[in-house]
């Protein structure tokens, strides 16, 4: 469940007492009617509070820590674990790197690019899972078990729920919510070059065979998108 | 209310089959052009005065609604073929075109033309329901639903995969528009359940059915046409 759109506007108020509600959306970029609808709907969405945090230059992730239902994220951030820094890694970037350590100097060296990646919910996800995870996520959440895989193969993680997954496994609260794409790792306070260096620390084989279990995924994904693609064709090709 | 759906229905049809005609003359899918023409026609001989003007013309003994009934059978058996090829679905086709299909299809036009023939059937009025009725007509009647609702049962599963799959969205509503069209042809198998007092809600259920095929099949070829323009636009 969203933020309360009365604490919301406490919080508002204490960030920005002199903005109007105009002035607000501009500098944060966002559209003034879906702030405003959200208000009346009585549930202010986490990325409007962390788009206006960014346009007031508070930290998105102290911003959020101020609602009770964020509390876990008070304090010093917990550093995230080399699994998860390495599955914000996006695939073709892990490839690179395989090329890279077979040969190197035959790709040019580039920077990782910043998370989250097509499949980063799924991965950071299994990254954390011990195997009964998902189990324990539905157990204290209530979510049905097929409302999570839905999430996963979206790649989307709505931030209440990331808060939960990364509870229920144990590792730091705004793990998930990067992998979710609602905050940077930077605002997370992962330390900037913590991915390559997760990713340097890894062996060869570990290395290829994470790439290997990547484009096997990727491989499934995109064979069932031919497939909708070919039945969608053939029902255009018949009657359209 | 029911006065003017079917004038309603009769519109949209026409619509889209004017729509069609340029694709039509350019020859694509020129079978999807007749099938909304069979669909018009049919819809149009239904309505009551244009009806009984044709029927006048052919000796004013319900002929008119013989022939209906076998315009019905083409567009549909048509139509299912079509549709059951475009929704990927090589059972639905054997079971329309294939031993099974024709065979059904054979048996219907028989029985309805010999419940027709054994009927007194003189004096014209639309949907026959001026006439006395008894076993032979009602088994006319039950001939003319249970065509359609054979051809609707065969195509629903096929059409449901793709309303609950991962196509584009229009394409999926599309479908579920076709979708409801044929789920109402196989509620009006349940038609004799209904008292003659309540005879509005027929023609209610037939010409819903009949108005969101067509335009399900249109949004078919709209959700197309919209993808193809979009995909120009981006590219």
């Amino acid at each position: 469940m969203p933020l309360q759109s009365k604490a919301f506007q406490r919080w508002l108020h204490g960030v920005a007492p002199d903005a109007s509600t105009a002035d607000v959306c501009r500098i944060a970029g966002i559209k003034r009617t879906t702030l405003a609808q959200q208000l009346v709907r009585g549930k202010v969405a986490e990325s409007t509070l962390v788009s206006i945090s960014r346009g007031f230059h508070v930290n998105p992730v102290e911003a959020l820590s101020t609602f009770d239902l964020y509390a876990e994220l008070r304090g010093a951030p917990v550093p995230p674990t080399a699994c998860e820094l390495v599955s914000q890694i996006a695939t073709i970037d892990l490839l690179r790197a395989v090329v890279e350590r077979s040969e190197p100097g035959s790709a040019p060296a580039g920077n990782l690019s910043e998370p989250p990646h097509p499949t980063s919910v799924r991965n950071w996800v299994d990254a954390i899972d011990d195997g009964e995870l998902r189990h324990r996520v539905s157990d204290t959440t209530g979510i049905a078990p097929q409302n999570f895989s839905a999430h996963l193969t979206a790649n989307r993680l709505p931030p209440e729920l990331a808060i939960a997954t990364s509870r229920a496994a144990g590792v730091g609260p705004a793990g998930g919510l990067v992998a979710g794409g609602l905050i940077t790792e930077a605002e997370a306070g992962w330390p900037a070059n913590a991915r390559q260096e997760a990713l340097d620390n890894m062996s060869q084989s570990a290395l290829v065979t994470l790439a290997g279990e990547r484009l096997l995924a990727l491989g499934k994904t995109l064979r069932r998108q031919e497939q909708d693609h070919e039945r969608t064709e053939r029902i255009w090709e018949n009657l359209g | 209310m029911t006065a003017v759906l079917p004038w309603v229905t009769l519109v949209v049809c026409l619509a889209v089959t004017v729509a069609r005609i340029p694709s039509a003359l350019r020859g694509e899918n020129r079978v999807v052009f007749y099938i909304f023409s069979l669909i018009s026609l049919s819809i149009f001989i239904s309505i009551e005065a244009p009806y009984l003007v044709l029927d006048g013309w052919l000796g004013g003994m319900n002929v008119g609604n013989l022939i209906l009934r076998f315009l019905l059978y083409t567009t549909f058996f048509l139509m299912g073929i079509k549709i059951a090829t475009a929704f990927g679905s090589p059972s639905a086709v054997r079971a329309i075109r294939g031993p099974v299909g024709l065979t059904v299809a054979a048996i219907v036009a028989v029985l309805t033309v010999y419940f027709f023939v054994i009927t007194d059937t003189q004096g014209s009025s639309a949907g026959m329901s001026g006439l006395t009725w008894g076993p032979s007509l009602e088994a006319y009647a039950f001939m003319g639903r249970f065509y359609p609702g054979f051809v609707a049962a065969c195509l629903v599963p096929a059409i449901w995969r793709t309303v609950v799959s991962a196509a584009p969205v229009l394409l999926r509503v599309a479908s579920g528009l076709l979708l409801l069209g044929l789920c109402l042809l196989l509620l009006s198998q349940l038609f004799p359940l209904i008292p003659f007092s309540e005879a509005w809600l027929r023609v209610l259920i037939n010409y819903s059915a009949a108005m969101s095929t067509c335009i399900g099949l249109a949004g078919i070829w709209f959700s197309k046409a919209y993808s193809r323009r979009k995909r120009r636009l981006s590219a």
